[in-house]
């Protein structure tokens, strides 16, 4: 049972995942292009704009604190952190236990607890009111989130990613219970959500009355802001991870070849494709919500994740 | 050894209560000399908790007290519960020991000495009747030093300030908990009564042979006196009055560990006091402990989020983690001898309660100092009227925020820990449970997931609007970092945090006793802990001894390695220029009137919870003739506590309402009186004399 993954295949699959995080946001914003009739930039843009950013200089606002030079740092690294959790090539525990679902979701619970402390640092109304509307859908996200995963785990015994991908095994849609059908219903309400887009937040604009999170990074600039970006997009390519591995078949957790890995990963780029076109649908069909609608449209996702949880235990 | 030890800690703070009378010659020789034998003190009950809870299993301390009374033997028990606590007490009073002097110092200049001798005697009464509550071996030590805490607390409450508020405060936590003391009394009466003696082994002897009924009620008296006491809702209202009001050590006390001995005391009657002798506690009482904790957890944060004053936020905030610690109590309650065999969830269930414990008296010790910090340096409480703190008191903020990021429940810090045992705990519950049972405990779960989440932006508020950003008044600009002795006691409980969250397992071993002891079953450490220290691993169904395991110490390494490796990146090339420049305003000149307030960056979440909240706000326009012309607008909101408005303030209403009507019948004349006591005779005698036939 234990030691499906071993150390390298984790840190191994974690590097795979911040390496392609841009390539899903470049996808995403490919997509949305081309759905609005527009040429759109290049998918691989989000890489030009970290390079040049980790090139730039930096301003820091002259009221921020100490810790404002290091919030990017502990952001990225608790995102990536989150990454090394999720399963991406195979299936299964890991062989040096690291972290379940739980601690994925206390990790980028962190990134965005640093990235809250870091708006409100330079002192600007922005940071503030992006920080405060964050942490205001973060609270009713996070439960509904956590309600799904355990209408997950109660089926499996177990909160660990791999081993919930295990249980899953390669069967496909066809094995799956109502309970699932409403767990991944919920998962998709929930899914824009947690990566900061349409409805619930707009990721393209830095105008005061829609952004949650773009407001956050304002006062951030040069290898600081690249930072932020690449922890925004790792966390987006973790979260889609973690529903993959939640609803998805990961690869086959015996056979450790290179056929295997390939197999398996070939299947991560397939799920992660078709979640990215999901978000790249929802974003061209729909508007902004306003602020406070979004506690109803997070209504929904909480009946789906409680009637799955009820369906599993009754 | 360990006996002279109990005997030590006994002396200490008994000599450290007479070194008051030093005041007379010098306020600050007694001030040094009282905290001094805190410290002695708490060493002492570190090294006899220590020596239990890593002793030979099943070892327990007792030694017959001189008689004092002829009615009763008076006597000392330290079994495993007893010297956890003790454990959890010490080690908060090391801190505020060490805290202590210089914040008395420093924040009150110009108290007169007989002040500084009252807070010296009231602190290290409270230590002592605080450790021997937990360390009594019979019912009427536990109460005496239960009402010497009670009172010695109400001295510290009433002694900060001559003000007002402090009295009101004071006045109204000891109404409240003399409530809870009296159920208590009943409680232990009724079972002295039956035992006719007053050591435990002969109460829990007596409990043996009660019938179901009154052991039910004998329970739900004692939950109501203990709960009174932990602040459980609704009975929390003193809660965030009295514990602001104190000096920040002594805060931090009540908050961290005075709360802990009334868990200790709920511990005590259930398991083992009350605990039938083979059969699983009624269902009803591990419900209604689940439930009231969930209730706490979530309506102690919401009433947190709202508040304005630094210390009053931290306990209500004390609500909502005695809600965590209830709930993970209620559920080894519910699962206690109802599993399979070889399930060990309850357990689980009793370590997570137990680890919380400990775990929120580091983080909420540390964050109530850190809030004394700023307070002797400011004289505010009212975090509008802070900001920018970070760059003046940088120990300060970084230890609050270190505090903030656990009792958040973030990892790898220790709040994460005991909530996701307490987690695997509820998952593993709803396992076994099908049907409506099941739901209810996966709802708690939930709510206990959005606990989390507010807790996180009731930080965010708390840290970013007192310390980041600018100095909003003067008070604030002129603030320096505290003398280096706090910042000592602080990191004492920030290193307690650290420790808690990094390397858990090895603090399971000193959790083998208690739960051991209370629940006859498997030790913590082999249930939690079976892959080596290293590794936290809990299993949902019976067989499995690791279905789900984590490491936080593995996962704080491989932050260390990653945030090594974002520095890196983060410098970015030498040859960049790095500026700093004013924030970016919409063109205007920054000034603090642009930082976000806390009343604002609660504001989303008032209005998402407004149902709970009840809202009041008035706003005043003042115009000049016209309606056009705007003078000033006045603004006044504020967050009431439902408990309050629906509860007591009913109760207060019915009772001057009653008042009022015993005042119209009390005429003054001698004869109205006399035809009362008349009546009053006339309806006794025909009650009884009905009851003697």
């Amino acid at each position: 049972m234990t030691g499906d993954r071993p150390l390298g295949l984790v840190l191994l699959e974690m590097i795979l995942l911040v390496l392609l995080g841009p390539l899903v946001t470049g996808a995403i914003q490919k997509l949305k292009a081309r759905l609005q009739c527009r040429q759109g930039a290049d998918v691989l843009q989000p890489y030009r704009d970290l390079a040049k950013l980790l090139r730039k200089g930096t301003v820091q606002a002259d009221t921020a604190s100490g810790f404002f030079r290091s919030i990017p740092v502990l952001v990225l690294a608790a995102t990536v952190a989150a990454g090394a959790l999720v399963p991406v090539l195979r299936a299964g525990p890991s062989a040096f236990p690291l972290g379940d679902a739980l601690m994925l979701l206390g990790l980028l619970a962190l990134a965005r607890f640093l990235t809250a402390v870091g708006a409100l640092d330079a002192g600007g109304a922005f940071g503030g009111m992006g920080a405060s509307r964050e942490m205001t859908i973060a609270p009713l996200v996070e439960p509904v989130l956590m309600m799904v995963v355990f209408s997950t785990a109660l089926a499996a015994g177990t909160t660990e990613l791999g081993a919930l991908a295990a249980h899953r095994g390669t069967s496909w849609i066809f094995a799956w219970s109502a309970a699932d059908f409403l767990g991944f219903a919920a998962m998709l309400v929930l899914l824009p959500a947690e990566t900061g887009r349409i409805p619930v937040d707009n990721p393209d604009t830095h105008l005061e009355l829609t952004m949650l999170h773009e407001g956050m990074l304002l006062e951030h600039s040069g290898p600081g802001l690249g930072c932020m970006l690449l922890a925004s997009h790792t966390r987006q390519i973790v979260t889609l991870g973690l529903v993959a591995a939640l609803f998805f078949p990961v690869g086959p957790a015996d056979g450790i070849g290179a056929a295997d890995l390939l197999l398996g990963a070939g299947a991560f780029a397939a799920k992660i494709l078709v979640l990215a076109t999901y978000l790249a649908l929802v974003e061209s069909s729909y508007a902004k919500l306003r602020l406070f609608r979004v506690p109803q449209y997070l209504g929904i996702g909480f009946v789906c994740a409680l009637t799955a949880l009820a369906l599993r235990i009754l | 050894m360990l006996l002279t030890g109990t005997l030590l800690m006994a002396a200490c703070y008994g000599a450290g209560a007479l070194s008051s009378l030093l005041a007379r010659w010098s306020g600050r020789l007694a001030l040094g000399v009282g905290h001094l034998a805190v410290l002695a003190g708490a060493t002492a009950g570190l090294g006899v908790s220590l020596g239990i809870l890593l002793g030979t299993p099943g070892r327990a301390l007792t030694r017959p007290l001189p008689a004092l009374f002829p009615f009763a033997r008076l006597s000392l028990s330290v079994d495993g519960l007893s010297a956890y606590f003790l454990l959890v007490i010490s080690l908060v009073a090391v801190a505020a020991a060490i805290y202590g002097p210089a914040y008395l110092r420093a924040h009150s200049p110009d108290a007169g000495r007989a002040r500084q001798a009252a807070q010296v005697f009231g602190l290290n009464v409270f230590l002592g009747c605080m450790t021997f509550v937990c360390c009594a071996g019979d019912a009427l030590t536990f109460l005496l030093c239960w009402e010497g805490m009670t009172l010695a607390s109400y001295v510290l409450v009433v002694s900060d300030d001559r003000d007002g508020e402090n009295a009101r405060a004071g006045l109204l936590y000891m109404v409240m908990t003399h409530g809870g003391t009296a159920l208590l009394l009943v409680a232990f009466l009724a079972l002295t009564e039956r035992a006719g003696a007053f050591d435990f082994a002969a109460l829990r002897a007596a409990a043996g042979g009660l019938d179901g009924t009154t052991r039910t009620t004998l329970f739900f008296l004692a939950l109501g006196g203990f709960a009174t006491k932990a602040g459980v809702v609704p009975l929390h209202v003193w809660l965030p009055r009295a514990h602001p009001a104190a000096p920040s050590h002594v805060s931090a006390l009540m908050s961290g560990v005075m709360l802990k001995v009334a868990i200790y005391g709920i511990l005590r009657f259930a398991f083992d006091l009350l605990a039938p002798v083979a059969a699983p506690l009624p269902s009803s009482w591990g419900w209604t402990v689940l439930v009231v904790g969930t209730a706490s957890a979530v309506l102690g944060v919401l009433y947190a989020l709202q508040q304005h004053d630094l210390k009053r936020l931290l306990a209500y905030h004390s609500v909502e983690n005695v809600g965590i610690i209830l709930i993970g109590v209620g559920l080894a309650m519910i699962l206690w001898r109802r599993e399979a065999a070889g399930g060990a969830v309850a357990t689980v269930a009793l370590t997570a309660a137990l680890l919380h414990t400990v775990n929120h008296a580091a983080f909420k010790g540390l964050l109530f100092l850190a809030a004394g910090s700023v307070l002797c340096r400011t004289h505010v409480r009212n975090m509008e009227e802070l900001g920018g703190l970070a760059r003046r008191m940088p120990w300060t903020a970084g230890l609050f925020l270190l505090g903030a990021i656990a009792i958040s429940g973030l990892p790898p810090l220790n709040g994460f820990v005991s909530e996701w045992l307490t987690f695997q705990a509820l998952l593993g519950g709803a396992s076994r449970f099908h049907g409506p049972a099941g739901l209810g405990i996966v709802f708690s779960a939930a709510m206990l997931a959005l606990t989390g989440g507010l807790a996180a932006a009731c930080f965010v508020k708390a840290f970013g609007v007192t310390f980041l950003g600018r100095a909003r008044t003067p008070h604030a600009e002129h603030a320096t970092e505290a003398p280096p002795s706090m910042i000592a006691g602080m990191v004492w409980l920030g290193a307690l945090c650290v420790a808690l969250g990094v390397a858990p397992g090895y603090a399971m071993r000193l959790l083998d006793a208690p739960t051991a002891g209370l629940l006859h079953g498997p030790a913590a450490s082999a249930v939690v802990t079976a892959r080596g220290p290293l590794v936290l691993s809990t299993a949902l169904t019976p067989g499995a001894t690791d279905a789900t395991a984590i490491s936080t110490t593995m996962l704080a390494a491989l932050l260390i390695a990653l945030t090594a490796m974002a520095w890196v990146l983060r410098r970015g090339s030498r040859r960049a220029p790095s500026r700093t420049a004013p924030t970016w305003t919409c063109g205007m000149s920054p000034t603090a009137r642009f930082d976000y307030t806390a009343t604002a960056f609660a504001k989303p979440l008032r209005l998402v919870f407004a149902a709970l909240y009840r809202p009041r706000r008035a706003v005043i326009h003042e115009t000049a003739g016209t309606p056009y012309v705007l003078r000033r607008i006045h603004y006044a909101g504020e967050v009431v506590d439902l408990a309050e408005t629906q509860i007591y303030h009913r109760v207060q209403r019915g009772i001057t309402a009653l008042s009022r009507t015993i005042r119209l019948r009390s005429t003054g004349r001698i004869h109205g009186y006399i035809g009362f006591v008349l009546g009053a005779l006339f309806v006794a005698l025909l009650l009884f004399g009905v009851g003697q036939r």
